[in-house]
């Protein structure tokens, strides 16, 4: 049985992403697979019982058995964390050990993934590196690389990990277009010569940051007015519509995918998003837009989402939404075995892991 | 066309009613005022209306029907309709309203009530309208409180309640109408098919339109500029400002369009844009009443001196010329008109005049070949004799082969006056500035006729060169080109200033060497488009230092303001000096397609929005009038002894600009910014172009 544990400096560094990428590519290839968050951090309701957000999804996903509380045995509750605090001895690495046996058996691989960044844990002697050894398995770290600070990161984060040795390498995630040659002519030669392993340099990817309609139909609250059979188009970008129509327009042609924000009162910003084509409208101050409007939208296939909410608190809602989904989408799930297979060393990966199949 | 619409043998009214004061009731009453035509009353709840059988079904209707008017409930229309195809009936005019402009189930019963009438064939009015009134045949297939007055005007009308308020001003006056038409919702039939109709139509003289939109832009120029050949087409377009076009896209579902592409459309078809109800009937009337004036020489004919000058400054600011008489003209004025008149333009008879007076006056400026109209103006002072003036305008405005405008000043002393013009279907206006409004209509309409449309010319251009450009760009995902697009230009034939790219700084300073000093270095990104609000370009660069120093403070300032742009390289350019900077670009409006805007190049330029547009494409003639029409054109013609720039290669360029936008409709938007024109024979050339594409 082989294992590691996915870990990464930042939240949002695609830690599941990868795993699930992984964990389909890995089925593809014949092999058995398990999958644990050992620390659940984004604490979910599932059909009354608490659980992470992360795990269940992936559990879904690559259709795991395993029982929920051995795939992610330790949840952050509030208590758990003033137990912590006080000193309370609550037996985590035994659940941890226990949990990990269930999962591991009949398994050729179990994948790991990390709670939040590298050293999320710590309080309870469970930082990503800690449950690493005493798991016995080796990480892969993933990081954003947004510029060279990233290699800041990783180089702080080996000084975390002390025992390098249990690095099995890293893969660059997110690497922008323009950037992609300078993070393969000089930071991944520079990464090796300090024999650090670099599996991997993935692009960035608009559509993987992508939300769907439904995403923002839930997270806004809002209510869909029309468009309801558009729920899983995906969304790239979002457009604030407050300038006058005449800019509006050009503004939305030039952005592909965008969702347009705007006043349900400015039926010119709306009518303008429609002809421009954009991916969806979003329209704040839950002022209902005109029937013409909405028959309009209806007929060029635009979802219109209604919203309570102020055009700037909506903005902020936005803001985090995008770049910050979770992947629950079919054809998501699609391109990152896509880009995992393009652009991941998976082989390398696999000798690293010692399978040998 | 369309003439069993106007001309029924056979009319249905579904939802016909007893009840006085119901739509279905008024319709039926109005059809049956009119000729002896056979209209059979639709109602599954009474067997007889207005004495006539009344069939519970249109499917039970023996005879075959050629216009049913539907006057139910709007969630019964589709199932109605498709009765209607299914027995065979041409022309339905859905009056009921509950259609898109309620509400989004309204929306989908419009949608369907479309496809039923595409499946059958049936050409629809409507629906959310009045109904339509054609004089000539006798035919009220509408709501209206009464029948229109004959005559030579045809209107039609996006607002049913225009529609009303026209029909009772036009009643108080006098004022005749060939045919009336609601537009509605526009669902099928819209103001193309009537203008097409109308173009031919005997009884027509004038068309006059309220729209609120057009629905097919390039069709309605193509339609417009064919009926404006024959006869007068005045429109009022609302929404012209932010909150009017917020309100018409509210109302209708629509996007406006800019006012600019509208007047661009307008002009190039030769459509009269009126800015208001008034103005439109106002013209309508003169169109109605007066042969076209041959040139825009104006007469003025007054009793009161003030009003004859506040007419010439009228006149002269609608660009209308206050003429000169010929000397036999002035003497034999002199002879009649009492020693204090005035003589020349504006001729004041004095308040004093009298009904003869102004009748010499009228024949002897009528004889003068200078003249090509007359505004004539009543004031009515105490010895005036108004209704004797009025019967001598009414004799000869009817035997004049000129226009004679008239303009009876006052209230109550003129009424009498007024309503002998009005009877005998001479307009007053009540003020001289909208007789000289009017008149410049008369005026303008008389070169319309004549403007001959050439088509633009196609060049010879390489098209494949183009579309790989285009294609390329769209396949790898991206929205908007910039420089290093600049191919695109040359493949059509529109010099660009030499230039070449560069990724680093040491491959900048390599290309600066080659192209050779001085140079302009400008930022590529995909993300920025306006290149000076961010440092992103820097002129004059005279050697290897100056190029390094420029690229590090572009490369920090550029950072600095935009932090995500993705940053492809720098451009390095020759730099250019003794050339004016012009701007020409293409927005695709929504309405009308390519608009293609020229103006003067520079800093103010967006502030100073001294700007032309015509919509693409555009012939040689059309491109010198874009030109020409800036208010800053004598800087580009030259101003106090300076060469005049290349105003023809400005002209080629933008006629390849039109062949361009017209050949690729992924284009959405395109700049080039600046174009650097050279003086006159020296030719020009693009040093910028921005574009944004759609997918396919």
């Amino acid at each position: 049985m082989a294992s590691i544990l996915v870990s990464s400096s930042e939240q949002y560094s695609g830690k599941s992403s990868l795993c699930l990428g992984l964990g389909v590519l890995l089925k593809e290839k014949g092999y058995k697979i398990g999958y644990m968050k050992p620390i659940g951090n984004l604490l979910i309701d599932v059909n009354g019982l608490l659980a992470d957000e992360d795990s269940e999804g992936i559990r879904k996903l690559l259709g795991l058995q395993d029982d929920m509380s051995y795939i992610t045995p330790i949840l952050l509750t509030e208590k758990l964390t003033d137990d912590a605090l006080m000193g309370v001895e609550k037996d985590l690495d035994d659940r941890l050990k226990e949990a990990y046996d269930k999962v591991s058996k009949d398994k050729d691989i179990v994948l790991l993934e990390g709670a939040g960044g590298i050293g999320g844990g710590a309080m309870y002697n469970l930082s990503d590196p800690e449950v690493a050894t005493k798991l016995d398995t080796k990480m892969l770290l993933i990081t954003r690389y947004d510029s060279a600070q990233a290699v800041d990161r990783i180089l702080c984060d080996l000084r975390i990990i002390q025992n390098t040795e249990i690095l099995a390498g890293i893969i660059l995630n997110e690497v922008p277009a323009d950037k992609l040659e300078q993070v393969s002519h000089l930071v991944v030669p520079f990464l090796e010569k300090k024999g650090i392993k670099v599996f991997g340099v993935i692009p960035q990817d608009h559509m993987l940051r992508s939300v769907s309609v439904s995403e923002i139909v839930e997270n806004l609250n809002g209510e869909i007015l029309v468009g309801a059979n558009h729920m899983e188009d995906l969304v790239e970008h979002y457009l604030v519509g407050a300038m006058e129509v005449g800019s509006a327009i050009k503004y939305f042609r030039r952005m592909p995918n965008a969702a347009v924000i705007t006043g349900g009162d400015r039926s010119d910003i709306q009518m303008a998003a429609i002809e421009a084509k954009v991916k969806c409208l979003v329209l704040t101050g839950n002022l209902h837009p005109s029937g013409a409007v909405l028959g309009s939208a209806e007929e060029a296939n635009i979802p219109v989402i209604l919203v309570r909410g102020d055009t700037m608190s909506t903005i902020e809602k936005m803001e985090h939404l995008i770049g910050h989904a979770r992947i629950k989408q079919e054809v998501k799930i699609k391109r990152i075995v896509e880009l995992i297979k393009e652009y991941v060393d998976i082989d390398g990966l696999i000798a690293e892991m010692g399978l040998g199949k | 066309m369309l003439d069993k619409l106007f001309n029924p043998d056979v009319v249905a009214v579904i939802g016909a009613s007893r009840t006085e004061g119901k739509v279905g009731h008024a319709v039926l009453k109005n059809l049956l005022e009119g000729s002896a035509r056979k209209i059979i009353p639709v109602n599954p709840k009474v067997t007889e209306i207005l004495g006539l059988k009344c069939y519970a079904d249109i499917l039970d209707v023996p005879e075959k029907v050629d216009l049913a008017v539907i006057v139910i409930p709007a969630a019964s229309v589709p199932l109605t309709l498709e009765k209607c195809g299914q027995a065979g009936i041409s022309y339905v005019i859905v009056i009921s309203a509950g259609f898109k402009e309620a509400s989004l189930e309204g929306a989908r019963l419009e949608r369907e009530i479309i496809a039923i009438a595409e499946k059958y064939g049936i050409r629809m009015v409507g629906p959310n309208c009045l109904g339509i009134i054609d004089t000539s045949s006798s035919l009220n297939a509408s709501f209206a409180a009464s029948m229109a007055h004959a005559g030579n005007i045809a209107m039609m009308s996006q607002s049913g309640a225009i529609c009303t308020v026209t029909l009772d001003w036009a009643d108080r006056i006098g004022v005749g109408f060939s045919k009336f038409i609601s537009l509605g919702n526009k669902a099928d039939l819209a103001e193309n098919d009537f203008l097409e109709l109308l173009k031919t139509d005997d009884s027509t003289a004038v068309i006059a339109a309220y729209l609120e939109g057009v629905k097919d832009g390039p069709r309605f120029m193509d339609v417009a500029r064919e009926v404006t050949r024959r006869k007068p087409v005045i429109v009022v377009k609302s929404g012209r400002t932010a909150v009017g076009s917020r309100a018409v896209s509210s109302h209708t579902g629509t996007l406006a369009g800019s006012d600019a592409a509208y007047n661009a459309a307008f002009r190039q078809s030769g459509v009269i844009r009126a800015n208001s109800l008034e103005e439109m009937l106002d013209y309508s009337r003169a169109f109605s009443t007066y042969p076209l004036p041959h040139g825009k020489k104006v007469a003025i004919l007054t009793n009161a001196g003030g009003l004859g000058i506040l007419t010439a400054d009228a006149c002269y600011s609608t660009g209308l010329a206050i003429t000169s008489f010929e000397d036999v003209t002035i003497a034999k004025l002199r002879e009649r008109l009492p020693e204090a008149a005035g003589l020349y333009n504006p001729v004041d008879l004095l308040g004093d005049a009298s009904a003869q007076l102004y009748e010499y006056a009228l024949e002897i400026l009528l004889d003068d070949p200078n003249v090509d109209g007359i505004i004539a103006i009543v004031s009515p002072q105490a010895m005036t004799d108004v209704p004797a003036i009025a019967q001598v305008l009414v004799d000869t405005i009817q035997k004049s082969e000129k226009p004679i405008l008239c303009n009876l000043a006052g209230g109550t002393r003129i009424t009498t006056g007024e309503k002998l013009l009005n009877r005998h279907g001479i307009p007053n206006y009540p003020s001289a500035e909208r007789a000289v409004a009017s008149m410049k209509a008369l005026c303008d309409y008389s070169s319309i006729k004549i403007k001959e449309h050439t088509n633009s010319v196609v060049m010879a251009v390489q098209r494949e060169v183009a579309q790989k450009i285009i294609n390329d760009a769209i396949a790898s995902g991206r929205r908007t080109l910039g420089l290093e697009s600049i191919g695109l230009l040359k493949a059509y034939g529109i010099p660009v200033v030499q230039s070449r790219m560069a990724g680093s700084l040491s491959e900048a300073i390599q290309v600066c060497e080659e192209i050779g000093y001085p140079v302009v270095m400008k930022i590529i990104s995909p993300d920025i488009s306006h290149k000076t609000d961010v440092g992103g370009i820097k002129l004059n660069l005279r050697n290897a230092e100056d190029v390094e120093r420029a690229y590090f403070t572009m490369m920090s300032d550029v950072k600095h303001y935009m932090p995500n742009a993705q940053i492809t390289g720098v451009q390095v350019q020759q730099m250019i000096t003794g050339g004016k900077e012009v701007i020409i670009g293409m927005d695709r409006d929504p309405q009308f397609g390519p608009l293609l805007m020229f103006g003067l190049g520079g800093t103010y330029v967006e502030f100073l929005k001294d700007v032309s547009f015509a919509i693409a494409p555009i012939n040689d003639k059309e491109a010198q009038h874009m030109i020409s029409s800036i208010k800053t054109y004598p800087l580009i013609a030259g101003v106090r002894g300076e060469t005049p720039s290349d105003i023809k290669a400005i002209t080629d360029t933008l006629l390849k600009v039109s062949q361009l936008v017209m050949d690729f409709p992924q284009l959405m938007e395109f700049e080039i910014n600046p174009l650097m024109v050279m003086p006159e024979g020296k030719g020009c050339l693009a040093m910028d172009i921005r574009m944004t594409l759609r997918k396919e």
